[in-house]
C-alpha cells in the first residue's frame, strides 16, 4: 500500500482565489510529477506568485484543493505543510537582516526541530545545527561570508541565502519565487549551476517572469495568463505554441 | 568573554554587599523593591522585547499571585503550598490571558492585556468579602525559607537577590535558547518563520506563559516584601510603569528593563520626598532618553561605548 509513491508531487485541482471582484487565480489545475521540474511563466499579475501562496497556506483559496504527495494540504497551516516536505523562496526577500547568515540557516533548521522549543540550551552551542547550517551555505557559494550579517550582503547574495535556507530544509517540494530576478549574468549562471545540482528527490516548481533566462531549467512549464492556466506541456511545445507568443509579444 | 566574567562578578558582589553598604533600613528595603520590579520588567520584556507583544496588563500578575497567596495562606495552608498553588494558579491565568489577547496582534493584542488586567484589578477591588476592595489585606507572615528568618531588611533583600538572579539567569538561557531565536525571529517575519516550519502563534503563547511564570514570581516577591496587596498596586498605571522602565532602560537588551527599574523605582522613592512634580520629572527624564537614546539607555550607553572605543574607524569614515 504505496499511494505516495505514485501520487504526484504537487496537484493542485480547480483552484481559486478572488480578492474582491478581481479573480486572482482561476480554476487553475496542474499536476507535478515527483523529481520533475517544473517552470510557471506569465506575464505581471497573471496569478503566480498567488498560486503559490495558495500552495502554502499564506491564502486561502475559495474553492479547489492542494495536494502534496496525495494528502490535502488545505486544511492544515502554513507550518504543518513545512513539515510535510514543502520549502518556498520569497520574491520579495523576507530575511532576518541583523542577523548573520549562518543564524539564518539556522532559523530554517530549527523550524523541522524539536529543539526549537528548548529553553534551556545554549543555541551557539549546537554544533550539528551551525555545522549542516554551514553545509548549505557552502552549497549556494556562500560558505565564505557564513558569518556577515545580511545586511552586509550583496542583493545576489540574499538570493543565494534564500535558497540555502529552503534547501537546508531537504524538502519534497521545493517553490522558487523568481530565483533569478534582479541577479547579474554572472549570478544568474550560478544559480543556474546551483539548481542542476539538486538531487531529483526534490521537485521543483519555480516561477520567472522572465522566459529566456529560465527555459533551460524547465521540463514541463505552465503559462498563466490573469489567473489561468493558458497553455501547459514540454518545453518545445509551449515554445512553439501561439498562445504564448501572443501573451509575450502581444502587449 | 573574559571581560564580560569579570564585570558579572564584580555586579554581583556589589549587590551581594548593598546591606553592608546601606545600613539605612529604609533604603535597603528600596533596594530589594528595586529588584522585584526588575524582575516583573525582565519578565514583561520576554513579550515586549523579544517577542514584539506590547502587553499593558502585566501587573496583574503581581496581583493574582499575592491575592492568591494570601487566601491560600489565610485558608491554612503552609508557606511552600501557598507559594507553589499561587504561582501555578496565577501562570495558568497567564496561560488563559494568552489564549485571548493572542487573537489580535500589535494594537489589538495591547487592547486585550489592558482589558484583562483591569478585570484583575476590577476583582480586586470589588469582590468585597473575598479582598476586601480597595483596603486591601494582609498576608501574616514571610516564610522562614530552611529555617533562616527573612522578616528583617538585609536578609529579606539577600532573599530577593537570590531568588532574581536564579530567574534572571534561566531568563537569560532562554534569551540564548533555541526557543529564544524562534521568539525574535517570530517577532521579525512572523510570515517567514510559518513557512520554515515555525508555529508562530505557539511561540509567542508559550512566550506569554514565561512572562506570566517569571511575574508571578515577581508577584510572590511582592508580596513578601509588603505583608500586603491591595488594588493600586495592579492598576493600569502600575502596568504602565513596568512598561515604561523595560522600554527607557532599552527593551531589546536583557538588562535594560533592570536599569529602567532603578530609575523609576528611585525617582519615585527617593526623589519624590525632594521634589513635588516627580512625575513631571519622571517624564521629562523619559523624552531626553528616548530623544537621545531612541532604543533605550542600555543600547544608547553601549553605542557611545562602541564610538569611544573605536574613535579612528569613525574619523575615517567621516
Amino acid at each position: 500500500m504505496t499511494p505516495a509513491l505514485q501520487a504526484p508531487a504537487l496537484e493542485v485541482t480547480r483552484l481559486s482565489k478572488r480578492f474582491g471582484g478581481l479573480p486572482a487565480t482561476k480554476d487553475v489545475s496542474l499536476t507535478v510529477m515527483p523529481g520533475e521540474r517544473r517552470l510557471i511563466i506569465g506575464p505581471n499579475g497573471a496569478g503566480k506568485t498567488t498560486l503559490f501562496n495558495l500552495v502554502t497556506g499564506d491564502l486561502t483559496p475559495d474553492t479547489g484543493s492542494v495536494r502534496l504527495f496525495g494528502q490535502e494540504l488545505l486544511k492544515l497551516p502554513t507550518q504543518q505543510r513545512v513539515h510535510l516536505g514543502l520549502a518556498r523562496t520569497y520574491q520579495i526577500l523576507t530575511l532576518f537582516p541583523k542577523e548573520t547568515l549562518c543564524h539564518n540557516v539556522v532559523l530554517a533548521l530549527l523550524g523541522l526541530d524539536r529543539l526549537r522549543w528548548n529553553v534551556w540550551a545554549m543555541l551557539a552551542g549546537q554544533n550539528h545545527l551551525y555545522d549542516a547550517a554551514r553545509e548549505a551555505l557552502t552549497l549556494v557559494g556562500l560558505g565564505n561570508v557564513a558569518d556577515r550579517t545580511v545586511a552586509e550582503t550583496s542583493y545576489g547574495e540574499r538570493r543565494r541565502l534564500e535558497m540555502a535556507m529552503a534547501l537546508a530544509q531537504k524538502p519534497k517540494v521545493l517553490l522558487l519565487d523568481e530565483p533569478l530576478a534582479g541577479l547579474s549574468q554572472e549570478e544568474r549562471s550560478q544559480v543556474r549551476e546551483l539548481l542542476g545540482r539538486v538531487p531529483r528527490d526534490v521537485t521543483i516548481v519555480m516561477i520567472e517572469h522572465d522566459m529566456d533566462s529560465a527555459l533551460a531549467f524547465a521540463e514541463r512549464i505552465t503559462l498563466l495568463h490573469y489567473g489561468e492556466v493558458i497553455v501547459e506541456g514540454t518545453r518545445a511545445e509551449v515554445v512553439a505554441d501561439p498562445r504564448t507568443k501572443e501573451v509575450y509579444l502581444g502587449e | 568573554m573574559r571581560r564580560g566574567a569579570i564585570v558579572l562578578i564584580a555586579a554581583a558582589a556589589a549587590l551581594i554587599a548593598v546591606p553592608f553598604v546601606i545600613t539605612n533600613e529604609f533604603y535597603l528595603n528600596l533596594a530589594s523593591q528595586i529588584l522585584i520590579y526588575a524582575l516583573l520588567a525582565v519578565s514583561l520584556n520576554l513579550l515586549l522585547g523579544y517577542g514584539g507583544m506590547v502587553s499593558l496588563g502585566h501587573a496583574s500578575f503581581i496581583g493574582l499571585t499575592s491575592y492568591s497567596a494570601v487566601l491560600l495562606l489565610n485558608a491554612g495552608y503552609g508557606q511552600l503550598l501557598t507559594a507553589v498553588f499561587a504561582i501555578v494558579f496565577s501562570t495558568a491565568c497567564g496561560a488563559f490571558f494568552g489564549l485571548l489577547a493572542l487573537r489580535a496582534s500589535g494594537i489589538g493584542f495591547l487592547m486585550i492585556t489592558l482589558a484583562l488586567g483591569q478585570i484583575v484589578w476590577g476583582i480586586a477591588y470589588r469582590a468585597n468579602n473575598l479582598t476586601e476592595g480597595d483596603n486591601g489585606i494582609r498576608y501574616a507572615a514571610r516564610p522562614q525559607p530552611f529555617g533562616i528568618d527573612i522578616s528583617g531588611a538585609p536578609n529579606f533583600y539577600w532573599f530577593t537577590l537570590i531568588v532574581f538572579a536564579v530567574a534572571l539567569f534561566f531568563i537569560w538561557r532562554l534569551t540564548r535558547s533555541p526557543f529564544g531565536a524562534a521568539l525574535q525571529g517570530a517577532r521579525d517575519q512572523p510570515r517567514r518563520m510559518r513557512m520554515l516550519g515555525h508555529n508562530v502563534w505557539l511561540i509567542q503563547w508559550f512566550a506569554f506563559v514565561l512572562a506570566a511564570f517569571w511575574g508571578s514570581i515577581a508577584g510572590l516577591l511582592y508580596v513578601y516584601y509588603n505583608l500586603f496587596i491591595s488594588p493600586h498596586a495592579i492598576s493600569l498605571q502600575q502596568s504602565a510603569e513596568v512598561l515604561l522602565m523595560a522600554i527607557l532602560g532599552g527593551a531589546s537588551t536583557l538588562t535594560g528593563p533592570i536599569v529602567g527599574a532603578v530609575i523609576i523605582t528611585l525617582v519615585k522613592n527617593v526623589v519624590s520626598t525632594y521634589v513635588d512634580r516627580w512625575n513631571s520629572l519622571l517624564g521629562a527624564i523619559f523624552v531626553i532618553v528616548i530623544m537621545f537614546m531612541p532604543f533605550g539607555i542600555v543600547p544608547g550607553l553601549r553605542q557611545l561605548w562602541m564610538r569611544a572605543r573605536a574613535p579612528k574607524k569613525t574619523e575615517r569614515a567621516a
